[in-house]
């Protein structure tokens, strides 16, 4: 008696089960559910260039704190080629840009003997402040520790979107996460969410993001992200 | 048939084979002269050592102890690797030559690319490398302002070094629990095993004692107040707005060696002097243009862990004066001790019998 009592909970809950994948639809991946659809390859970058009247390409450019994305007050950087030296142009490196969906982790070691940073996947290594700069994007993050997926941009009706979280930046022997948003989810200070263009037809795409510095020296700094070029679909 | 009374922490009247209330009715029992030599504790000395044991506990988290000592030990292992002697000259040396490649580069510079000019005032310097003019006119208050944050640093090398010879501030929270959980489970034990209260009187008396040594032995008396001079020199350094400062300071810097680097340097060679004769002419520039970098390296972390640690120096700073730590042992300790010495009470030496004889006076034979 008390088997086949237990035999019919058991179908019960079985047909209550089947109820529900039929009627609940099953959670879809992300991409799927909104619409947004990774792109699979490589964002090729175009090199910062401030010959018109205002930069393009690939750039960046550090907030002080207090200050403001649209107004600064900037860090001027004197190794700019820029007239506004808070533009650091920065060209495409070995990889040709960022790869979506995958690690461009930093070399061993990461820095030289000066301090200079040696990563050179996304972008060559630039000069700030006298001292070479490099991005790099690692499964752990070197400046917080934590565990960061790889980038991923996603693309929907040629708006962009996605997370950087594990973006790096190497300087002066020092790790300093740009990601957006930061390894530990939040958008701290001036961060914001990555957001961008991306022309289907041409591939031509401008990425944009903003990261708050915590912690080290520069401290309630924010970089601002400018990557531009053409996405280069992975061939299946 | 006799029974031995004695007393209970509620000061109710307790036989060893049975409980005999204050105003227990009944039978009359007769106290008979002391035969037992056992001692109890007074009940106030109980009580007292007791609140002493819960005090102890609780005042680590009533000054957010907990929190606050492992933020102290985390700011002193950060700034380690800089309260050195030899580190500390290095900045105050960076800074010098910073210094002198400023003024050199203001006047003997200036003078030699305006061909001629007094000291580079003359407006066609300032024009020309308006970067260099700009970080120079800056220069002096970043001097000032780095100078004076050096020497107070410096000067209070050997206070840091006394606070950090201090047992981790992580253990300190658990330097007041410990003892104060013995002495409740040591006055547990006196109320629950009478029979152990000689013993476990002196044990508290051991562990009063061990809190009124313990700053002695961790030369707390020295150090603490060194610490507290340390905590009042890094009031004005470890604040959020001086560390800002400090980060306007190394964008100004930046921006005025880069002129350095890449304007006058580069202006000097087209004057026909080679790199060679500008070193010679020029050495206090070309100091600092050869130890830039290492200027970055050195005085960047120092930067990092002054930002860094400005939260864990205020987490110390919120807690009582540095000063009065070695009294936080000292007083409890002697209180337990003392306390604790007074414990046993009178000898109580009595002997009930069960006779009836008369109404039960337990006044009669309190101490």
């Amino acid at each position: 008696m008390r088997y086949r009592l237990r035999a019919r909970v058991l179908l019960g809950l079985v047909a209550l089960g089947a109820l529900g994948a039929v009627v609940i639809p099953a959670p879809v991946a992300g991409a799927a559910r909104s619409g947004a659809k990774e792109l699979v390859g490589t964002f090729k970058l175009a090199a910062g260039s401030c010959s018109g009247t205002t930069p393009s390409g690939t750039y960046f450019r550090m907030i002080f704190p207090g200050g403001t994305i649209a107004a600064g007050k900037f860090f001027d950087n004197p190794d700019s080629t820029c007239t506004d030296q808070s533009y650091t142009l920065a060209s495409p490196g070995t990889a040709g840009g960022l790869i979506n969906g995958k690690y461009q982790a930093d070399p061993t070691p990461a820095f030289s003997t000066s301090g200079g940073a040696l990563a050179s996947s996304i972008v060559q290594p630039q000069s700030f402040t006298a001292i070479n700069f490099g991005i790099a994007t690692n499964p752990t993050d070197p400046q917080t520790g934590l565990a960061v997926p790889a980038p991923v941009i996603k693309d929907k009706n040629g708006k962009l979107s996605g997370q950087v979280e594990a973006w790096s930046a190497d300087w002066n022997n020092l790790h300093f996460n740009q990601g957006s948003p930061k390894p530990d989810g939040t958008k701290p200070g001036l961060t914001q969410a990555v957001s961008g263009t991306y022309n289907a037809k041409t591939h031509a795409f401008v990425l944009t993001w903003a990261s708050a510095v915590v912690g080290g020296p520069f401290n309630g700094f924010t970089g601002y992200w400018h990557l531009q070029g053409t996405f280069k679909p992975k061939k299946s | 048939m006799r029974q031995h009374l004695g007393r209970s922490i509620t000061g109710h009247w307790v036989s060893v084979t049975g409980v005999l209330g204050r105003s227990t009715p009944g039978p009359r029992v007769d106290v008979v002269p002391p035969q037992s030599t056992e001692q109890s504790p007074r009940t106030w000395t109980l009580v007292v050592l007791a609140v002493l044991g819960i005090a102890l506990i609780v005042m680590p988290a009533a000054f957010g102890m907990f929190a606050r000592a492992p933020k102290g030990a985390v700011m002193l292992t950060e700034f380690r690797p800089f309260m050195t002697t030899s580190r500390l000259d290095g900045f105050q040396r960076d800074i010098k030559q910073i210094n002198a490649g400023v003024q050199q580069s203001r006047h003997s510079v200036a003078s030699y690319l305006d061909d001629g000019s007094a000291d580079g005032s003359s407006g066609s310097f300032k024009a020309d490398y308006p970067n260099f003019a700009s970080f120079a006119a800056q220069w002096g208050a970043i001097d000032t302002h780095m100078t004076s944050l050096l020497e107070s640093v410096q000067g209070n090398l050997g206070n840091y070094q006394a606070v950090a010879a201090l047992p981790s501030f992580r253990l300190f929270p658990w330097f007041f629990v410990v003892p104060g959980v013995l002495v409740l489970l040591l006055v547990a034990t006196m109320v629950i095993r009478p029979r152990r209260r000689r013993t476990v009187r002196w044990v508290l008396v051991a562990v009063g004692l061990g809190l009124v040594l313990a700053p002695a032995v961790f030369q707390m008396f020295q150090r603490a107040p060194k610490g507290g001079q340390m905590m009042s020199a890094f009031k004005t350094i470890e604040t959020t707005s001086n560390v800002e400062t400090i980060q306007g300071y190394f964008g100004a810097m930046a921006v005025g060696q880069g002129a350095i680097r890449l304007e006058l340097v580069p202006a000097l060679e087209r004057t026909g002097l080679t790199r060679a004769e500008i070193n010679t002419r020029f050495p206090a520039l070309a100091t600092l243009d050869q130890r830039w970098v290492h200027i970055l390296n050195d005085m960047t972390p120092m930067i990092g862990a002054m930002s860094d640690n400005v939260v864990n120096y205020q987490a110390i700073a919120a807690l009582p004066p540095f000063p009065l730590f070695p009294f936080f042992f000292v007083l409890p300790g002697l209180l337990i001790a003392g306390v604790a010495l007074a414990a046993p009470g009178q000898k109580r030496q009595h002997q009930v019998s069960s006779e009836p004889s008369g109404p039960l006076s337990p006044d009669s034979s309190r101490n």
